[in-house]
């Protein structure tokens, strides 16, 4: 970028002289020099005579002085400078007396000009003195000068004509160095305006080079990114920004989208109307835009229609976008395309259900069935055939809780898992989950110790599900405590404050919180694999190296549970010295 | 069996099972038989279903929520739109035991739910407590 103005091809512009050199040149004394020296030439050569010597001498002489003082004082101050005409004068006068000829009288010329281009008015009456004594030698000298002697209107109307002209002329040629001085600013202002114009120029364009520079690189960042849509809009969602991506993705090429369509083209309308429906926005980009407005970003999937009809879904990021002095431009979306990620989720889902649907019916059977014959009065069973079908009946539940198991899962991560909050007293889910665990803890020659406090810990939130969390905890310490060993089993009251310290009495700006921890004298879990402990289907290695039982869903379902308390799962765990699990459960209400 | 309520043959309580599973419709039919009512029809089919309701008109229907014909739920609706068959008590079976269901099957205008896999015991508590109120 370069001033427009700048660019121009400069105009010639003819340069004003300096006042000062042409002021030198209007005071020079050469003018005098040369009218004195044609005048000395005309006496001696005898074209004017002389009619008295010492008097023309005595001119001559002092016109030489005040020429010679003329060239010696140019630099001197003004008043200084006026004795030089006023010399001039007397050696016209005197000269005017030795020749006793008019044609002396031109020589006025010179000094009157110079008194009248003096800088202040005061050469004005000296020339009209000057001019009266000059006119005033004839009469002095009587009858040497005859009939040359001027008219008497003459002695009246030559200072007159002296003064007028020399005040015409200083006014104006005050007025002109005036001027002149003025151009002479101007022209300094202008040139240091210029040159200031010029380096701001030169600043500018450094800057706009840097900037192209940038937009160069954010554009060819924009450019590689293919697998996902990048479009910036205007505030009216026409499309500005569109990235090969979206070419990709919509099937447009950029020139034939920029600033020609809006990003609502692209979308499922009967999808944006049903979001304006719900969101109560007045525009479909009301709809598409309503959330990232309110809470500066937003991401979800949105139906995207490819320029051949092809629904897209794709999970769209939207961001306000602001110009360069901060002020709302438009609307970013950045999107990735679910489209086949969604239908392998929607089919997963799917498959889940109905492998879970499927499992469950043949397993109801085999437990009925199992229940008719151990539980028939008619013909009791042997204690052998009690055994292994008690066997059968446990295989069956197992089997029955990893059904179970993936199901839920499969809804925790598809978001159809919901909670049905009542007011839950966590001591009695602790002893709940100490009395299911207790059978298989004694076989394995595991102590389990409860401390809950006694008038118990009420909690909002869904029993069944902490049920299931906490069961899953204990089951967990029982199984990867070796025999000898003890789980823990402790509850107590806490509050917890906004960077999720914890403090045993409350304090302004806690939450009370209740800690339910779970803590075994186990085989721990190696550090580096504590961070993976709540992925699904994770085993950490000193399970599958003892050979624990187990799928790893437990802790992904506790995890999910406590998460959707608004709460949070933490471990400590060292290896070979045992772990504690511990959930953290606000006591006010769950939604 | 409880002698206090189901004291004489001919004041037994009359059930219609529906289940696609012929195990599971055995199953159901012993435990309602246990709870000491009469299995008056046991149908694999929710279309059949419907048929035998409103020929048989029993006191309690025990239907799995997926058959073929029609689903538990839409059999469920049908009877209670039926003045006819509006006063026959309803017991859905189903192996989705999400919350979702139980509460589908319940507007639907189910008066109980079972999830399976369900035990014995717990089915013939559930027929007993549905009968109990029905006059024989």
């Amino acid at each position: 970028m370069s001033l427009a103005v700048l660019d121009r091809p400069a105009a010639p512009r003819r340069r004003l002289t300096d006042p000062a050199v042409w002021q030198a040149a209007v005071r020079s004394p050469l003018p005098c020099t040369v009218m004195f020296s044609v005048a000395a030439v005309l006496l001696v050569t005898g074209w004017v005579p002389v009619t008295a010597p010492a008097a023309a001498g005595a001119g001559l002489v002092v016109a030489v002085a005040a020429t010679a003082t003329a060239w010696g004082v140019r630099r001197a101050p003004a008043a200084v400078r006026l004795a030089v005409p006023v010399a001039h004068l007397a050696a016209i006068a005197l000269l005017y007396a030795g020749t006793a000829s008019a044609t002396v009288l031109f020589l006025l010329l010179s000094p009157l000009w110079v008194l009248a281009s003096h800088p202040t008015r005061a050469g004005v009456p000296l020339a009209a003195g000057g001019t009266a004594v000059v006119l005033l030698v004839p009469h002095l000298m009587g009858e040497a000068f005859a009939a040359a002697t001027p008219l008497r209107g003459a002695l009246v109307l030559g200072p007159l004509v002296a003064a007028v002209g020399s005040f015409a002329v200083n006014e104006n040629y005050r007025r002109v160095a005036t001027q002149s001085r003025d151009i002479a600013r101007l022209q300094r202002e202008q040139a240091a305006l210029l040159e200031q114009v010029q380096s701001r120029a030169d600043e500018l364009d450094t800057a706009s080079r840097i900037l192209a520079a940038r937009a160069q690189t954010m554009t060819s960042v924009i450019d590689a990114v293919t697998q996902q849509s990048i479009i910036g809009t205007d505030r009216d969602g026409t499309i500005r920004v569109w990235n090969p991506g979206a070419e990709r993705m919509l099937g447009l090429l950029r020139p034939d989208v920029v600033r020609q369509r809006s990003i609502l083209e692209f979308h499922d309308p009967e999808e944006l109307a049903a979001a304006a429906a719900s969101t109560g926005s007045t525009s479909p980009l009301d709809a598409l835009v309503h959330v990232a407005r309110q809470e500066g970003s937003d991401v979800r999937d949105w139906t995207y229609v490819a320029a051949d009809g092809t629904p897209r879904t794709v999970s769209v990021a939207i961001t306000p976008r602001a110009d360069d002095r901060g002020v709302h431009a438009g609307w970013n979306f950045v999107g990735t395309d679910m489209t086949e990620t969604r239908a392998t989720e929607r089919m997963k889902d799917q498959f889940v259900s109905l492998i879970s649907h499927e499992l469950r019916t043949p397993l109801s059977s085999i437990l009925g069935y199992l229940e008719l014959v151990m539980d028939d009065e008619d013909s009791p069973l042997t204690d052998e055939q009690r055994q292994y079908l008690s066997t059968v009946e446990r295989n069956a539940q197992r089997l029955l809780r990893l059904v179970g198991d993936l199901l839920f899962t499969a809804q925790v991560e598809s978001g159809r898992f919901t909670l049905q909050p009542a007011d839950v007293d966590l001591a009695a889910v602790v002893r709940a989950a100490e009395e299911t665990a207790r059978v298989a803890a004694a076989g394995a020659g595991v102590e389990i110790v409860v401390d809950v406090p006694a008038d118990g810990l009420v909690v909002s939130g869904d029993a069944v599900r902490l049920g299931q969390a906490c069961d899953n905890l204990v089951s967990n310490a029982v199984k990867f405590t070796p025999s000898g060993g003890q789980v823990r089993l402790s509850l107590r009251r806490s509050w917890q404050s906004e960077d999720g310290a914890l403090t045993d009495d409350e304090r302004p700006g806690t939450v009370p919180v209740a800690l339910l921890s779970v803590a075994d004298t186990g085989m721990g879990i190696p550090a580096g694999e504590q961070g993976e402990l709540f992925t699904r289907f994770f085993r950490s290695s000193t399970a599958r190296r003892n050979a624990v039982p187990g799928v790893g869903l437990g802790l992904t379902i506790t995890k999910a549970i406590t998460t959707a308390h608004g709460g949070a799962l933490d471990l400590v765990s060292a290896e070979g010295q045992g772990t504690t699990f511990t959930m953290t459960l606000p006591v006010g209400a769950v939604s | 069996m409880d002698p206090a309520q189901h004291s004489t043959d001919d004041a037994r309580f009359r059930v219609l099972v529906a289940d696609d599973e012929d195990d599971i419709r055995d199953l159901v039919t012993l435990a309602v038989r246990k709870a000491g009512c009469d299995v008056v029809r046991s149908v694999p089919d929710g279309a059949e279903a419907l048929v035998a309701a409103r020929a048989e008109l029993p006191d309690l229907a025990v239907l799995d929520v997926s058959m073929p014909g029609a689903t538990g739920l839409e059999v469920c609706t049908a009877l209670r739109e039926d003045p006819a068959t509006a006063g026959i008590r309803i017991l859905l079976l189903s192996a989705g035991a999400s919350l979702d269901e139980v509460a589908r099957g319940l507007s639907a205008g189910a008066d109980a739910y079972l999830a399976k896999p369900f035990t014995i015991a717990g089915l013939v508590h559930q027929v007993r407590s549905l009968t109990a109120g029905v006059p024989a």
